[in-house]
C-alpha cells in the first residue's frame, strides 16, 4: 500500500475517532451522563415510593458504583439499609463516608448525623450520644442532633438532661417545647413521689406548672399527692382543675376524684360537678359515676332508672354491662342464665377492645400512657369515644 | 478499567516507536505553497493527529452551538412565558 493512500485512509478514521471522543467528553460535561444518572435516581426514588425497597437498593447500589463521588447516593443507601433493619451495613457505609478524605465539612456532618441515627437504631446509645453531642458543639445540624439527644435521654429516663437539652432546642429553634418539658418535670415529680420525697415532688410540679399552666398531668399528680397526704379537699380541687384543663382525660381522673369526694364527704358537690359534666362530656364515665352515687344514696331502683334513661341517650357497652350487673340480683332461673351469658359476652367484648388511641400515630392501647410507646410523643394518647369504649 | 487503558496506551506507543524505526526513510511533500521532507512515520502520525484534532474541533463546535441555541431559547421563554392553554 503506498503512503498517500494509507494517509488518506487513516486521516478520516482519526477524524471520526476525534469527533466521537469530543462528543463523549462534551456530553459528560453538559450533563447527558448526569441525566442518565438522574433517570436512575428517579427510578430508585419511584421504587422507594412504591415501597419496593429491594429494587430501590439495587438501583442505588448501581448508582454508587457508577459514580463513587456521589455522597448523596451513599447517604440514601445508608438510610435505606437502616430503614430495612440492616443497621450494620448502614453503619459501615456511613463510617466509610465519614472517613473518606476530601469530603466537604457539610457532607461529613450529614454523614455523622446519619451515623448517629444508625447507632441509635442499633441500640448503641452511648456512641450515638457522643456523636450528637459533638454535632451540637460544632453547631452542625444542631436542632436535629438536640432532638436525638432528647430522645436518648428520654429512653434513659435522664429527665434533667432531657430538660436541659429541650431548653437549648427551644432557644435554638424558637419553637415552644414547654409542654414536653412540663411532662419531664411530671416524670421527675412522680419519681420523687414514689421515693417519698414529697417536697421535692411539689417543687417539680410547680416547675411543670411554670412551663404549662394547664398541664393535666401536673394537676393529677398534685391531686394524688394531696390525697396521699389525706388532704382530700385540695385533692378534689386539683382533680376538678385537671378535668377543666382537658375534659378528654375524664375516665382517668374520675375514679380518684370520686374517692376524694367520698373521703372529704362532699357528695353534694360531687353530684353537682358530675351533673354539670353530663352536658359537657359525652362519654359514659360520668353516667357510671352518678349511677354509683345514686345507688349509695337513693338505692338500686333510682340508680337503674337513671342508668336506663342515660343509656337511651348515649348507648355504651360499658353502660350495658353496668345495667346487667345492677339487674342480676332481681332475676332468677333461665333468665338469669341468659343474663350471665350476656355479661360474659360483653366482658369479652370489652377485653379485646383498645380503650385509648394516640391522636398522632393511631397506636391503640388498653391502658393509658403519657408517652406514646409507638411514636414517643407526649400526651397524645386519649380515650376512644364509641359504643364499645368510652 | 484504568489499568486496561494504560496497557493499551503502552502497546500503541511501542507500536509507534517500532513503526517509526522501520519507516525512517524520508518522503517529500509539495503543498503548492511549501515543500517539505519528513520521515514516513512522522507523516503518518501527523496525518492522524491532524485528523483527530479536526474531528474533535468539529464535534466541539457542533455541541457548543447546540447548547448556545438551547440557552437562547430558555432565556426567550423565561422573558416571555408561553400563555396557559
Amino acid at each position: 500500500m503506498n503512503l498517500p493512500l494509507l494517509l488518506g485512509a487513516l486521516a478520516p478514521a482519526a477524524f471520526v475517532l476525534g469527533w466521537w471522543a469530543s462528543r463523549r467528553v462534551g456530553a459528560r460535561r453538559s450533563g447527558t451522563a448526569v441525566s442518565e444518572l438522574s433517570s436512575d435516581y428517579f427510578r430508585g426514588l419511584n421504587y422507594l415510593l412504591n415501597e419496593e425497597q429491594d429494587k430501590a437498593i439495587e438501583v442505588f447500589l448501581k448508582l454508587a458504583e457508577y459514580n463513587r463521588d456521589t455522597v448523596e447516593t451513599h447517604l440514601a443507601l445508608g438510610n435505606l439499609f437502616r430503614r430495612r433493619g440492616e443497621v450494620d451495613r448502614a453503619i459501615r457505609l456511613h463510617q466509610h463516608l465519614v472517613s473518606r478524605p476530601g469530603l466537604s465539612d457539610s457532607m461529613k456532618t450529614v454523614a455523622l448525623l446519619e451515623l448517629g441515627e444508625d447507632y441509635m437504631r442499633a441500640g448503641l446509645l452511648d456512641r450515638a450520644e457522643a456523636l450528637f453531642t459533638d454535632l451540637v458543639v460544632m453547631n452542625a445540624h444542631a436542632p436535629s442532633a438536640l432532638r436525638h439527644l432528647i430522645s436518648i435521654y428520654q429512653h434513659e429516663r435522664d429527665w434533667h438532661k432531657a430538660i436541659e437539652h429541650a431548653r437549648r432546642l427551644e432557644v435554638m429553634t424558637g419553637e415552644e417545647e414547654t409542654p414536653m418539658i412540663a411532662q419531664f418535670y411530671c416524670e421527675l415529680a412522680d419519681r420523687s413521689r414514689q421515693h417519698g420525697a414529697r417536697a421535692e415532688a411539689r417543687d417539680y410540679l410547680q416547675q411543670a406548672f411554670d412551663c404549662q399552666p394547664d398541664c393535666v398531668r401536673a394537676f393529677m399528680l398534685t391531686g394524688r399527692l394531696q390525697a396521699e397526704d389525706d388532704h382530700h379537699i385540695e385533692a378534689v380541687q386539683a382533680y376538678e382543675a385537671a378535668i377543666n384543663a382537658d375534659i378528654a382525660f375524664t375516665p382517668e381522673i374520675l375514679p380518684p376524684l370520686l374517692n376524694s369526694y367520698a373521703r372529704s364527704q362532699q357528695m353534694e358537690r360531687a353530684e353537682v360537678f358530675l351533673r354539670e359534666m353530663l352536658s359537657r362530656y359525652h362519654g359514659i364515665s360520668p353516667v357510671l359515676a352518678l349511677t354509683h352515687l345514686y345507688r349509695q344514696r337513693d338505692g338500686e331502683r333510682a340508680a337503674v332508672d337513671f342508668l336506663t334513661m342515660q343509656l337511651r341517650q348515649r348507648p355504651s357497652v360499658r353502660g350495658l354491662m353496668a345495667l346487667i350487673d345492677a339487674t342480676m340480683d332481681k332475676i332468677e332461673g333461665e333468665v338469669r342464665e341468659n343474663f350471665l351469658i350476656l355479661r360474659d359476652l360483653t366482658k369479652k367484648l370489652l377485653e379485646g377492645q383498645a380503650m385509648y388511641r394516640c391522636s398522632r400515630c393511631g397506636f391503640g392501647a388498653k391502658a393509658h400512657h403519657w408517652q406514646c410507646p409507638s411514636c414517643k410523643s407526649w400526651s397524645t394518647i386519649r380515650p376512644i369515644h364509641g359504643v364499645a369504649s368510652e | 478499567m484504568r489499568l486496561i487503558v494504560i496497557f493499551i496506551l503502552v502497546i500503541f506507543i511501542a507500536a509507534g516507536v517500532v513503526l517509526g524505526a522501520l519507516n525512517a526513510d524520508m518522503v517529500s511533500y509539495d503543498l503548492a505553497f511549501a515543500q517539505m521532507r519528513l520521515p514516513k512515520g512522522a507523516a503518518l502520525l501527523s496525518a492522524m493527529l491532524i485528523g483527530w484534532v479536526l474531528g474533535g474541533l468539529t464535534a466541539w463546535l457542533g455541541v457548543s452551538s447546540e447548547r448556545r441555541r438551547a440557552q437562547r431559547e430558555l432565556l426567550r421563554n423565561a422573558k416571555n412565558p408561553p400563555a396557559n392553554p
